[in-house]
Formats: C-alpha cells, structure tokens, sequence
C-alpha cells in the first residue's frame, strides 16, 4: 500500500488474510479442475476437513448477507421492527422444480414466502392426475395461507416451478408470530382477498376461455411474478396446468409465436411484444390484476 | 424440504436405469442455484422419466459431503449407474454434464 491514509492499515491486513485463505485453499486442494473452478468463479464454499465446517467465499456470503433483506413483498412491506421480530422463525430455503410444498387433506408443516424469481403453483388434484392450477403464487404472496385463518391442513398441492429462494416458518410458530403481528395481519387479509379473486377468476377462466388466451394470461401472470420476461417451462407441464392436451399448448404457443408476441425454444419462453399478449389474453389477465393492484 | 429426493416416477417410454444423483450446495448461493437450475434443465430434457436428485445444503451437513470426498460447492456426484462421477461448479457447462453423467451430448 503506498498511500498513507489511516486505513491503509486495514487494507493491507485484508489483503493479508486474503492471501492467507488463498495459500491455504490451494494446500488443502490439489485437483487441478476443482482450482480451475474457484478461480472462475463457480464456488460458493469451501469444506475444511480439520473443522468439519464449510467456508463460505466471500460473494456467497455477501449473497447470503444480502437475502437477509427479503424481496417478498409480504414481509417487505412490514414494518421494520415486526419483521425483525419475524426474521428469527424465518429460515431460507432453495427449492427447485417439482418440490412440493404442500399436499391436499396434510398438515402444513411451513408456510412459505417466495422470494423474487420463485413460482409456485397451488393445484386442485383430479383423479390423483397432476392437478389443475388454480392459483400462482410469487414474491407477492405466501403459500400455506390457511394457516393464517387458523386452519392446519392444506386443500390444494403447492408446487414448485423452476428454482429460487423462499422464506420459511414452521406453522405453529407463524401462527403466534402472526398474533403480535398487526401489519402482517393486514397484509395477509389484502393478500387472501386477492387469492381468493384470483382462484375464482382461474376456475371461470378453465371452463370458458380458449387455450391460447389463457396461455397468454398465464404467461403474462408468470411474468409478473418472476419480474422477468424469460420463463422457463415444459409443454407437459403447463398443458397439465392448463388442463389441456399437450397438442393444445404446441398450438397456442405456436400461434402466439407467429405472431411475434412470444419466442419459444429449447423450453423457454421469451416474451417479445408484452402489450400485443396483453391483447391475446382472456379478460382475466387484466381483471386479476387489478384486484391485485388495488389489494 | 431439500432434504427429501426428488424422486420422478419413471414413465412407459423410459425403462433406462434410473441415474441417481446428489448434489452438494449452501442455500441460496448464487453458483448454488445456478448449478440446480442448470442440472434440471438437463435433467427434464434428457433424463425425463428416470432419475433421482437429493440436494444436501453442507452449511446443514458439512460432515456428509466430507465423507463423499466433496471439498467444495457446489458439487454434483453421481452414484448410479456406475461408474461413479463427480464434477464441481455451477454446471453451466452443458457437454461436461452429459459426460458425467453418461448422457448424449445433445445440443438444444
Ligand atoms: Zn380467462
């Protein structure tokens, strides 16, 4: 350090820990693609088999440091001292495609608040099939509402679509959190009013309207919740959402492709023209989120 | 929940023995959740009806990845069908996936 400014100090202490941690990662590994890997970039830590622990380098913890700060709108809307009251019970979880969260007629054993970038499905089982998709829930809700209302069981299969993070409480403990919790009560009963419109909306949406306008409501209700115009998915998985054959979502997706609203490949969909879907899309795109909107 | 496997009940079409793999991740990492969405995506394309996915956080189970052999994250092993593979980092590198996992290396 040339300058000599009161912290450089400190800069070079850093600097000398830094070097220290490098000398002993590259002792304590010697494989040549594990170092090629941690020097670009692609790990977040390291096992030190001395303390049995796991190191985290320093981008995952900033990452780490950085959730802290939830992008749930539920919980980021609360008041800053409920949610520190809150954050404790909170625990951060990575969930990928497929996990269910819940399942009809079970206990819920937590409730889940989905951080941006995580979808979840509530499905209504028909015949033990892969059920139809009554709700979606993202970073503006939380999954396991009967809980708030006092009930233990949940009526619906919540489940995951593609990978992301949520915040999770154990339901008895959410339940006496949410007793202390008057922003969090307001929240929710907005947030219940908004589900409840939106699951009505979805079942009139399923027996009245065309595949093709509600693939586009459901894209753009996606969309939404990722707060991203790119949304992975299968075929078979959003016709079993739909509840359509799978030759229906080929065609609709197609059809809205030809049109240049949307660009489909290798499952994934990317929105092109977001107004142009707007005006493929049933009414209930628009009438859902307006319910969510003045909620 | 990430402890649980994800088990895919394997479909008609597919009768190939079912690929069994875990992966070794902190929560919430970024490289952590690259390498899983990297790896379903692969998965869902190329290994559709069979396989099996267990997800172990080691800020939970430090201990259990030691004993695989693992020394960083994320780390993606594959226990079956043998031989048993190993690869690090976030699997953004497609070919070198399929190769260790025995897949065809298909481009999209
Ligand atoms: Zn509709």
């Amino acid at each position: 350090m040339k300058t000599a400014s009161s912290d450089s100090r400190t800069e070079t202490d850093f600097s000398e820990t830094e070097a220290a941690f490098a000398t002993f990662i590259r002792r304590l590994i010697q494989d040549a693609a594990t170092l090629r890997a941690i020097d670009s970039g692609e790990v977040d830590a390291i096992l030190d088999p001395v303390s049995g622990r796991a190191i985290l380098l320093p981008e995952a913890r900033e990452a780490l440091r950085q959730s802290e700060v939830p992008t749930n709108q539920v919980l980021a809307t609360l008041p800053r001292e409920e949610y520190q009251r809150l954050r404790a019970g909170l625990e951060l979880v990575t969930l990928t495609f497929g996990d269910v969260l819940h399942e009809p007629g079970e206990l819920i054993q937590h409730i889940y608040f989905p951080n941006e970038g995580l979808l979840v499905s509530l499905l209504t089982l028909v015949q033990d099939r892969m059920g139809l998709e009554i709700g979606l829930v993202g970073s503006e809700g939380m999954v396991g509402l009967p809980v708030a209302q006092g009930i233990d069981t949940s009526s619906v299969r919540a489940v995951v679509q593609g990978t992301g993070t949520a915040l999770r409480m154990e339901s008895s403990q959410f339940r006496q959190a949410l007793e202390t919790s008057p922003a969090l009560q307001r929240t929710l009963h907005r947030y219940t009013y908004a589900l409840i419109a939106q699951i009505t909306q979805t079942a009139a949406c399923s027996r009245f309207h065309q595949v093709e306008a509600r693939l586009a409501r459901w894209l753009l209700m996606a969309s939404d919740r990722l707060q991203s115009n790119s949304i992975h998915f299968t075929q078979e998985w959003l016709a079993d959402l739909l509840g359509v054959r799978r030759v229906g979502v080929t065609l609709a997706a197609s059809a809205l492709q030809q049109q240049r609203l949307i660009q489909y490949s290798r499952g994934n969909i990317t929105i092109l023209d977001r107004e142009g879907l707007k005006a493929s899309a049933c009414e209930c795109y628009q009438k859902i989120k307006d319910i969510f909107d003045r909620a | 929940m990430r402890r649980k496997p994800i088990v895919i009940p394997s479909d008609s079409a597919a009768v190939t023995a079912a690929v069994v793999m875990r992966l070794y991740v902190v929560g919430g990492a970024p490289n952590s959740v690259q390498a899983l969405a990297n790896l379903e995506a692969i998965c869902q394309r190329q290994l559709k009806g069979s396989y099996q996915l267990e997800v172990v956080d080691v800020l939970e189970q430090p201990l259990r990845a030691l004993a695989d052999g693992v020394i960083v994250t994320p780390s993606l092993i594959k226990l079956s069908p043998l031989p048993a593979a190993q690869i690090v980092g976030n699997l953004s590198d497609k070919s070198k996936v399929q190769r260790a996992l025995g897949l065809e290396e298909k481009i999209w």
